[in-house]
């Protein structure tokens, strides 16, 4: 049984012009101690997904699932109460902006502590003990004078390094990291990166990571699920969606990646012609078809395309929503490097 | 739509591009907002009530000589203290009755609607182009210059307003202009301190910049390119320095240092109706309401002005 | 953090100094002072007589410089009107006016806190309505005005509160509210306002995940960052209260700093004048001052700069 299992999500956020379906109907499985990546451009729903996940939604939209179970019991049945009691406990959240994401008014200690004594998992003593051992295992030195400290006192990385102390301190089952390295400069976001998949491998912990970065992916993600205007598209192992991109909105994202010694030097960066639908009503077909390779070049028949494709089983753990997955167009992908 | 222009602008490569273009065009697309500017103006409750009230006080004031019923001066004193017409002693000849010299009320309260407008709008023009003046000058410069309008501005927050003016109209014997005059070199604070700040941001907008790399004198630079885009914020703070203005004359009426009898000043004619208070409430509730309903519109219209100015939050 | 705090305070003297001159040219400026006090039916003997009693025949700017030495020393010279010194009329009257401003204060804060949060925790709903229309009505009120409504209701018709005069703590009530009600708006909407953004932050989201209750969301995360402002407002609020004692005094007739100031105004009593201006004035001073310090005690990110 996994950890997670999401079938048929859905999120509505009333707006001025209508509904805006944040999230379309998608389905999710997290094993135990496994990494899945969420990508996406921005506003594709990949957020409103992890604020779904955690209960976190704003109070005016709307959630609805076909099932929605973490470690075999139903979220949505859940009381407030309860939901309450498991979020921070069992499922915890890093957030995109570390800047931001800490009170200014109350010291290190204080908010790494609180969510350890409200769940009930010791008292004072082992709460703080408890910080200073995972700011040193987030590689953060003095850990605890950095407890008396307050946010404004700490750069960006380490204000991250914090987040994920603080997400870790209850010992949870999952983590959701929101673009968690997005904010942060590129030699430290690689620290980060390799501080997540340490830590996820060494406790277990699965992890949720969303990103829009399909660099990022390939380092650190078991899985990987591709997000496109509130639909998950494709999702396969990691390896696999590397080595055989099904949708072409995948292998637009890989073509715009820089890959070291095959794009040649000098040569433009590719970039996806078109803007993503309108969400606000219902979206009929195919959502990618308006900037789709194949519909431009005349390789598929679009009429095909105004139906609306399903999420399809290709091989194995693979699956995507497109009607032409198995058609292989000719943009080649230069494939990034992937680390060990 | 933008998208489909890409495959009609190239038939010659896609021959069933007209079609195409038709279907994919279904496909709906972010819409611009520009109606909520518009829904906004209309929608905003507040505004709106504002508006009109302000705009019947204008007309009132305007023509007061037609609309009154009575000479605001003429004193019938066997006619003293006549209950308004709701009241059962009351009659339709002084619809809101007389006070104690036998003075229509009615045709006291629209002309006294002139008073309290005319020192509004007077105090807070003199005391706008002051602190307007002071704000740019502060916001623009900055260092020193800042400093020091921004050590009178404090100076001037320091100075206990009422005190001072119920002291200065004391001495200079209280008229309706010198009331205009001490409370437009009293109120310009806001002015001063909206305007610099909003001049600070503007002050490296890059048209800004662009107009002194032109070589565009500095008055002009002031007046055509910085005095427009304060205009806004400072449209608020006009009406709330019109109330503002308007209860603190009412204030030194009612104290006897303000505007001096027989002048039908609302605060006056608290003042005049204290002494009846205890049996007979209508002398200072007429026009105490009167007051409150003045300030009140001039207040929501600036607070709907603010909202208009600022999307999004009623604050 | 040192140096902020003395550059703070010489500014706060310098403003202070300013004040002490721009009250006592206030009443040199504005007329012959000399005949003002003798009253229009005096001969010009008397005039001229009066002009040498009360020093007012030499420069003005040895005067001030008399005057100031004076202040200095709290001694603001002599009534025209009392028989004592103003020193001693101010402190007979201060501790009506700061009991007053002190409750009318409290009042305004045991209102507008708890009003501004349930507004924003409660956005666009009637309560929310309700407040804003509270706070918009307490605005456009003249405050004598309602000081008189409150007197005619609750003194006169209810006979629950005594209508005027000073003594016990029920002498209080009424002013306190009429005075209480002006400074009530501003704080409830800077407090409403604050309470939406920092509801919208960040911060607030990372306690939610983490679990936290909804009262410790709103009171320990929210509320604490919300409020920082709000008690700078409030030392300000309480100088202007101090300041517009003297209308609410004069209604309740209550015998403090305002109201002896109206009565000075109205007698030509210039050293009283002068010296409540000054006094109020300075009292703003030292509020603003410690809307400084408060701030900097609640916010780390000015206290550990």
């Amino acid at each position: 049984m996994p950890l997670l299992d999401v079938q048929d999500l859905r999120v509505d956020l009333p707006v001025e012009a209508g509904t805006l379906h944040a999230v379309r109907g998608i389905d999710l499985s997290v094993e135990r101690g496994e990494m899945l990546c969420l990508v996406g451009e921005s506003g594709c729903g990949k957020s409103m997904t992890s604020l779904a996940l955690m209960g976190l939604l704003p109070r005016r939209a709307q959630l609805s699932a076909g099932r929605l179970d973490f470690a075999g019991e139903s979220l949505t049945a859940l009381s407030e109460r309860r939901r309450g009691q498991l979020r921070g406990r069992r499922m915890a959240m890093i957030f995109q902006e570390p800047m931001t994401a800490l009170n200014p008014a109350y010291t290190l200690g204080n908010q790494l502590c609180e969510a350890f004594l409200r769940h009930r998992l010791g008292n004072r003593r082992q709460a703080r003990e408890r910080a200073i051992e995972l700011l040193e295992r987030v590689g953060i030195s003095a850990a605890a004078e950095r407890l008396a400290q307050y946010p404004h006192q700490l750069s960006g990385g380490l204000r991250q390094r914090v987040m994920i102390a603080m997400a870790l301190m209850c010992d949870p089952d999952l983590i959701i990291a929101d673009e968690p390295t997005t904010a942060l400069d590129v030699t430290i976001q690689a620290q980060i990166l390799r501080l997540l998949r340490d830590l996820q491998q060494e406790m277990g912990t699965a992890v949720i990571f969303i990103t829009h970065d399909l660099g990022v992916v390939a380092r650190i993600a078991d899985r990987v699920a591709v997000m496109y205007a509130g639909e998950v598209i494709e999702t396969a192992p990691t390896q696999a969606l590397y080595a055989n991109p099904s949708h072409p909105y995948t292998r637009g994202l890989l073509s715009c990646i820089p890959a070291p010694g095959k794009t040649p030097p000098g040569s433009r960066l590719q970039a996806i012609p078109g803007v993503v639908p309108s969400l606000v009503g219902e979206v009929e077909g195919c959502a990618y078809r308006n900037r789709c390779p194949l519909v431009r070049e005349g390789e598929v028949d679009a009429a095909r395309c105004e139906r609306t494709p399903e999420l399809r089983r290709l091989t194995g753990d693979h699956q995507a929503r497109c009607h032409y997955a198995e058609h292989r167009a000719a943009t080649r992908v230069a494939q990034p490097e992937m680390s060990p | 739509m933008t998208v489909s222009t890409s495959t009609t602008s190239r038939p010659s490569r896609a021959p069933a591009a007209g079609g195409r273009a038709r279907a994919l065009g279904e496909l709906p697309l972010p819409r611009p907002a520009w109606s909520r500017v518009t829904r906004k103006m209309f929608g905003h409750r507040g505004l709106a009530i504002g508006l009109v009230c302000v705009g019947l006080a204008v007309l009132v004031a305007l023509f007061a000589p037609l609309l009154a019923p009575h000479d605001p001066y003429f004193q019938d004193i066997s006619n003293r203290m006549v209950p308004p017409v709701w009241h059962d002693k009351g009659s339709w000849t002084h619809v809101l009755g007389t006070d104690k010299l036998g003075r229509d009320y009615l045709s006291r309260l629209i002309y006294g609607t002139r008073i309290s407008l005319t020192i509004g709008l007077v105090a807070a023009l003199i005391s706008g182009v002051i602190g307007t003046t002071l704000g740019v000058l502060a916001g623009y410069f900055g260092g020193r210059v800042d400093a020091f309008i921004s050590y009178i501005i404090t100076t001037r927050l320091a100075m206990p307003v009422v005190l001072v003016a119920l002291a200065l109209a004391s001495l200079t014997g209280g008229s309706l202009t010198t009331v205009i005059v001490l409370l437009g070199l009293l109120l310009w604070d806001r002015f001063a301190v909206v305007s610099r700040s909003v001049t600070q941001q503007l002050r490296d907008a890059e048209y800004v910049y662009a107009a002194r790399t032109l070589g565009c004198s500095l008055p002009y630079i002031l007046v055509r390119e910085i005095l427009p885009n304060i205009a806004g914020a400072l449209i608020v703070v006009i009406t709330l320095e019109m109330a503002h203005a308007i209860l603190l004359e009412a204030t030194l009426s009612f104290l006897g240092m303000g505007v001096q009898p027989p002048l039908p000043s609302w605060g006056l004619m608290v003042a005049e109706g204290k002494a009846y208070m205890f049996f007979q409430p209508w002398v200072i509730a007429i026009p105490g309401v009167a007051l409150f309903v003045l300030v009140l519109a001039i207040n929501l219209l600036g607070d709907g002005l603010r909202d208009l100015n600022a999307p999004g939050g009623r604050n | 953090m040192g140096t902020f705090i003395v550059r703070r305070l010489l500014v706060a003297l310098g403003v202070a100094l300013t004040i002490s001159v721009v009250s006592f040219m206030l009443l040199h400026l504005s007329g012959d002072l000399a005949t003002s006090i003798a009253g229009p039916e005096a001969t010009a003997e008397q005039v001229a007589q009066i002009r040498v009693e009360y020093g007012l025949d030499r420069p003005i700017v040895s005067q001030y410089l008399d005057w100031l030495g004076g202040a200095l020393q709290f001694d603001f010279g002599r009534s025209y009107y009392y028989q004592s010194t103003v020193i001693d009329l101010i402190v007979e009257r201060m501790p009506i006016t700061l009991t007053l401003g002190g409750l009318a204060l409290g009042l305004a804060v045991c209102i507008s806190i708890p009003l501004g949060v349930v507004a924003a925790l409660k956005r666009d709903s009637w309560v929310d309505r309700l407040a804003l229309l509270f706070a918009v009505v307490g605005q456009a009120m003249p405050s004598f005005w309602f000081g008189l409504t409150l007197i005619v209701v609750f003194a006169v018709t209810l006979k629950w509160l005594p209508a005027a005069g000073s003594g016990g703590l029920e002498h209080f009530i009424l002013p306190a509210i009429a005075l209480g009600y002006y400074a009530t708006p501003a704080m409830m909407r800077l407090t409403r306002t604050g309470m939406l953004e920092v509801l919208e932050s960040d911060y607030i989201r990372t306690a939610r995940a983490k679990g936290l209750s909804t009262t410790s969301v709103i009171f320990k995360h929210a509320l604490r960052n919300a409020i920082i402002p709000v008690v700078a407002l409030a030392a300000v609020e309480l100088g202007f209260m101090l300041g517009g004692s003297v209308v609410i005094e004069s209604v309740f007739s209550l015998g403090g700093l305002g109201q002896l100031a109206w009565d000075a105004i109205s007698r030509n009593d210039y050293p009283v004048v002068q010296a409540v201006v000054l006094i109020i004035a300075l009292f703003y001073i030292v509020l603003t001052l410690l809307a400084d310090v408060a701030n900097a005690a609640l916010d780390p990110r000015i206290r550990t700069r």
